[in-house]
């Protein structure tokens, strides 16, 4: 694998289209610089090879620039990593809300997670895979990213019928079926197909709160 | 708890009593990683476990690296191993299913060191280590692959069995980055729960969930 900055590479970008970052998010800050070339380096060349040196080239600032702002590599890793959580979990609400009815809306939500993703495999990498090599404090901001999606799972409670008598940690189960499935798919390489995914993933979704057979109607139904 | 506790003990003595060099190093590095974290462990720090010389490592392993690859492939197989060991053929779908996670959840408690890095740890040994780690799940779940017998013929999704490794290996992860492993047989209704609901759906996994929990 090529060193970051070795070859010419196209820059990470925000998503396109009316979802697009805010415009604090977008400033060209020195910090903005930073949290970008984070994560491209990291997802290029994983965290553990990253060094602070690959970062401040990377985002052209200085090394005191960089301790000015965070402690360590782990640090401005975090904050990369929650400034793309954020994105992710907007863009998913912004889509679940637009729709109507429990298994339309989580249908729409998981698709903008799939494309959102797919359209960046490294930020998806990042986000799914690489995570996991940070640390255990990035680990639970891992989790923690998954669970902010638990309100939308649990909306399953009130559209099932006996819902209120599902385990409390249904949320937490539908969520982890989900992000295995991603997982799998981004740690393959195939993050860019994920968008083919979302039935099996609306599936996983609705199965814990409405069984197989009603599951597999609504994935057929629900466009 | 004890039937584990008898199962899996002696083999994991025995490979602590091994008289290979190379056998005690993988049990430390086991050990280490889980207790210490793997980015945090060092080759010092495994001989040192291992009351084994830097020379003697180096002889079996290029570095750290190359020998929790190797721990960890041995941790698999012996996990493994027990959970077989508590199933049979003659065993029911239902039955091979909580039988082995009852034996993973109280393995994962009598080890909490084993249980991080067979579940938490591994995730920062690299792309390698991942792949393993995602393999041995997929294994266990393709004992689950009965559940379509359940499903009376109805079509389900090609990698159901995913959905299932999914949801109970994040269910564990957490309580395992929580620190709880020891509270994990705790768990046991509701990682039946999450196994067996893409099959049979919320009310019958329900119901196996409530009479697991009160045979506990």
């Amino acid at each position: 694998m090529a060193a970051a900055g070795g070859q010419k590479r196209e820059r990470w970008r925000p998503p396109r289209g009316r979802h697009r970052l805010p415009p604090e998010v977008i400033a060209r800050s020195q910090r903005e610089r930073l949290l970008e070339a984070a994560v491209r380096v990291v997802a290029e060349k994983g965290y553990t090879a990253t060094t602070v040196a690959d970062l401040t080239r990377e985002a052209g600032i200085s090394r005191t620039t960089f301790y000015a702002m965070f402690d360590d590599k782990e640090g401005c890793f975090l904050a990369a990593y929650d400034g793309i959580v954020d994105v992710l979990v907007r863009r998913v609400t912004a889509a679940y809300e637009a729709e109507e009815g429990w298994p339309s809306r989580a249908r729409a939500g998981l698709a903008a997670l799939l494309e959102a993703l797919a359209e960046e495999p490294e930020i998806a990498r990042l986000a799914m895979v690489e995570v996991g090599a940070a640390g255990p404090t990035a680990q639970r901001r891992y989790r923690a990213a998954l669970q902010r999606l638990t309100p939308f799972f649990d909306e399953g409670r009130d559209f099932a019928p006996g819902g209120r008598n599902l385990p409390a940690n249904t949320s937490r189960m539908a969520i982890g079926a989900v992000a295995g499935l991603i997982s799998d798919e981004v740690t393959e390489g195939r993050a860019e197909y994920l968008p083919s995914l979302l039935s099996e993933v609306l599936f996983a979704t609705l199965v814990p709160y409405i069984g197989p057979a009603a599951a597999t109607r609504e994935v057929g139904v629900t466009k | 708890m004890m039937k584990v506790l008898r199962s899996f003990q002696p083999t994991w003595d025995g490979l602590m009593a091994s008289e290979s060099r190379r056998d005690l190093i993988l049990a430390a590095m086991i050990r280490v990683v889980g207790s210490k974290g793997y980015k945090e462990t060092s080759v010092a720090d495994v001989i040192e476990e291992a009351g084994t010389s830097r020379t003697t490592f180096y002889k079996h392993f290029e570095d750290k690296h190359e020998c929790f690859l190797a721990a960890y492939e041995v941790l698999v197989e012996q996990v493994f191993a027990e959970v077989v060991a508590e199933c049979d053929g003659t065993q029911s779908w239902l039955q091979r299913v909580e039988n082995g996670l009852a034996t993973i959840v109280k393995l994962f408690a009598l080890d909490p060191d084993l249980a991080r890095t067979a579940v938490v740890e591994v995730a920062a040994a690299g792309a390698e280590a991942r792949q393993m780690h995602w393999d041995a799940v997929a294994r266990f779940t393709e004992y689950l692959e009965g559940g379509r017998e359940l499903s009376n013929g109805r079509e389900l999704p090609e990698n159901i069995s995913l959905m299932s490794a999914g949801a109970v290996s994040g269910l564990i992860f957490d309580e395992l980055l929580a620190g709880r492993a020891t509270q994990l047989p705790g768990m046991l209704p509701d990682l039946l729960f999450a196994m067996l609901v893409p099959y049979i759906g919320p009310a019958a996994a329900a119901e196996e969930m409530r009479r697991v929990a009160a045979a506990t």
